[in-house]
């Protein structure tokens, strides 16, 4: 194997620490850098999806040391997928952010790009790990990269945000430690697949309350309701790129953490039905206040909650298509809600204020940018033929498959909010007067690239689903395979 | 009045239940077992570590070894932590001109620390950079490390931020310092990868136990680790300083 899972991690470190020496050289390094470090982990993704479509699952020792004496880095077909679908959104995020941030002078341009690509690295780091220390590290790396990056227009509402990101996230940390110090005490191991072996062994007390700290530590990364105060403001206040990945790289690595140590980990009865609960609680409160909002990033933030909160219903469900439906609505949910954000960042760029009611008539000044939204806005609401569809479509049948009737309408009901939110904006942006001179700001080259690259996979898997599902499949199926990913982990000579 | 109590009873039930949990952990306790039987991951690092390692303070081979990819994280959270900071409280250059024009207008209050303190800490100034250095370098054979003698050399340099209003770090060599000692961290971790196929592997050859030179390349790791983190938390002290000089 000549690309092993630790150049994920490597390669965005060493840019990381030569970026500041690089800038001396030529000044634009801190731009392009990044982009070919995120372009190698693209590259990196395909290599070891490829390489475990034909050998089965990696899992690569470091420092030499075996699985449970070490850390290793797994790579099975479900964190594989994952980390493919991170990192292509990652590359295609620099893509568009390249000259969004043009007006910014040196200094400030070296410390964005940093911080944003070591998120991505950081996201990718949380998925590949098989330890669970590990994982609180890499979730330390994104958490720290995010505090900053939420702050970085150094504004007053920005400040706010931060902080009280930092705050939070800051529980998080302590709740996860807390968390994993249990464990060990219990099991005596860091490793996830021997701490899953060794889990039957441990006091129904203890699992529980072991537990309750990783639900309420990840519960804040996944953004799980009442643990989600930050994410609105998060969203909103963090530059546009910024928002984009929150969405489509930070939350799916959140998303996934959750889901590893409930499903892997803990073998507790009733987590499911406490996820499916909690994601319906998430889903209905977000969309509703999705409503309300007056400000158009804040309002696609609230739709980011109640969309992550329909994915935890569906790992909540937890028979196979359902699983099925939550992965293919996170990778659905990252590809779309990036494109609004990349959309919806241009209209603001060209507007006064972040208000929804000055984006009338807009599509005139923008009408490229405005089409790129409204697809996205069809497509995240579920209309056929795009990609959104499928996903609610599957998790729609996984629940009447298991008889969830509340779910069914919960869900439906939702829609029916989605649908009024987001075309009370559509119609805005196309049949509102328009006002105001012609737009100041054109869509650069490259951001166009990226947006037309996720409009086409929007409406390519919405045509030709066919294309992505067998991958969706497998990843669902090793996700839901503990025995076998116990087995292969500790017992793989590297 | 109900709010309150509502609220004491579920903090009172939680502390309860918290406090069961914890108390029946036997914290202190021997529970490493043995090598044959072992009940922790504890026991095999014991072993392996004087023996195979060379390694004579166990704690050292399990940071930068056994679980090397967890410091080189911990090194980047810190890293990223002074970038972070540094990217929100940076001075623009145009803001640090108007500061330079008002601090010639308005009277700065600028009293310069007595005359006692500076000559101590110039006194003391080399000789916290050798502990510092010293504990670093020694991070395999005694208590402490990377983390600890990489601290102890940013509070030589808080000492003198302190001291000398005028005290100025170099940024030009700090910047290099800060690139170097990352990249050769990384560095060695590929040397493992390409040498042995695993990251952060360490050396066949690693020398006698309690010698300087021993452990392969664990004390070299070390040594990036202190200067990576002297150089990231006097920069956070630098950038600390610099915003408290201009709110004044």
């Amino acid at each position: 194997m000549v690309i092993t899972p630790v150049h994920y991690i490597v390669a965005p470190l060493i840019a990381a620490f030569a970026i500041p020496l690089l800038i001396k050289i030529h000044k634009d390094a801190a731009r392009i850098v990044p982009g070919i470090v995120l372009f190698y982990n693209v590259i990196v993704s395909l290599f070891l999806m490829n390489h475990i479509a034909e050998h089965g699952m990696i899992s690569e020792t470091l420092a030499g040391w075996q699985a449970p004496w070490g850390i290793n880095l797994v790579v099975t077909p479900f964190t594989g997928f994952l980390a493919t679908m991170v990192s292509i959104l990652g590359f295609i995020i620099w893509l568009y952010g390249y000259r969004f941030k043009r007006t910014l002078k040196g200094g400030e341009v070296k410390y964005y790009e940093i911080l944003q690509m070591m998120m991505i690295a950081g996201s990718i780091g949380i998925i590949i790990t098989g330890d669970i220390f590990n994982m609180f590290v890499f979730i330390e790396i994104v958490g720290i990269s995010a505090f900053s990056l939420t702050a970085f227009y150094r504004s007053r509402d920005g400040a706010e945000a931060g902080f009280k990101y930092l705050l939070i996230g800051g529980f998080a940390s302590a709740f996860l430690l807390l968390g994993i110090l249990i464990i060990y005490t219990q099991t005596g191991t860091l490793n996830m697949a021997q701490i899953a072996e060794r889990m039957p062994d441990v006091p129904q007390q203890m699992k529980i309350v072991a537990l309750i700290f990783f639900l309420v530590a990840l519960g804040i990364e996944a953004e799980m309701f009442p643990l989600n105060g930050w994410a609105p403001d998060a969203y909103s206040q963090a530059p546009s790129p910024t928002s984009a990945t929150f969405a489509a790289v930070v939350s799916v690595a959140g998303v996934y953490a959750l889901i590893r140590v409930v499903f892997t980990m803990f073998d507790v009865e009733g987590v499911n039905n406490y996820l499916m609960v909690m994601g319906f609680v998430t889903m209905l409160i977000a969309e509703i206040a999705a409503i309300s909002q007056k400000d158009l990033k804040r309002m696609l933030a609230y739709s980011s909650v109640g969309q992550v909160g329909l994915v935890l219903i569906a790992f909540g469900i937890g028979s196979n298509l359902a699983v099925f439906g939550a992965l293919f609505l996170m990778l659905n949910h990252g590809v779309i809600k990036s494109l609004l954000f990349m959309a919806g960042s241009y209209f603001i760029y060209n507007t006064d204020d972040k208000k929804i009611k000055s984006l009338n008539g807009i599509y005139k000044k923008l009408p490229i940018v405005s089409f790129f939204f409204a697809l996205g806005a069809l497509a995240i609401i579920g209309f056929p033929p795009f990609s959104g569809f499928w996903s609610k479509f599957y998790i729609l049948i996984s629940a009447a498959d298991e008889k969830y009737v509340f779910l069914i309408i919960g869900i439906l009901l939702v829609t029916i909010i989605e649908l009024t939110y987001y075309l009370r904006v559509v119609g805005r942006i196309y049949f509102a007067k328009q006002e105001g001179e012609p737009a100041s700001h054109k869509p650069s080259i490259n951001a166009l690239v990226a947006m037309s690259s996720l409009a086409l996979f929007i409406i390519v898997i919405g045509v030709y689903p066919d294309l992505i599902m067998p991958h969706i499949q497998s990843a669902a199926d090793a996700l839901l395979d503990k025995s076998n990913y116990i087995q292969q982990i500790l017992s793989i000579k590297n | 009045m109900l709010k309150k109590l509502i609220v004491f009873l579920l903090i009172g039930t939680l502390g309860y239940t918290l406090a069961v949990t914890f108390s029946s952990i036997p914290i202190g306790a021997n529970r490493i077992g043995s090598l044959d039987n072992p009940e922790t991951v504890a026991a095999y690092y014991l072993d392996k570590s004087p023996n195979d390692l060379k390694v004579a303070n166990t704690i050292t081979a399990v940071v930068v070894n056994f679980r090397g990819f967890d410091t080189l994280g911990e090194v980047s959270v810190l890293f990223l932590a002074a970038t972070g900071l540094a990217s929100i409280l940076y001075r623009k250059e145009e803001e640090e001109e108007e500061e330079e024009n008002k601090r010639h207008i308005s009277h700065r209050l600028n009293l310069p620390s007595s005359s006692l303190v500076q000559t101590g800490a110039k006194i003391l100034f080399p000789l916290i950079l050798l502990l510092g250095i010293y504990v670093f370098i020694h991070g395999h054979l005694t208590p402490g490390g990377g983390f600890q003698g990489g601290a102890i050399i940013a509070t030589g340099f808080l000492l003198m931020l302190v001291s000398y209003k005028g005290f100025k770090n170099n940024h030009k060599i700090m910047v290099w310092l800060e690139s170097l000692a990352g990249l050769g961290f990384v560095g060695v971790g590929l040397y493992g990868l390409i040498r042995y196929g695993s990251f952060l592997q360490n050396t066949g050859w690693t020398g006698n136990l309690n010698d300087l030179v021993s452990g392969g390349l664990i004390p070299l790791i070390y040594i990036f680790v202190g200067i990576k983190v002297a150089t990231e938390l006097t920069n956070v002290l630098d950038i600390l300083l610099n915003i408290k000089s201009r709110r004044k």
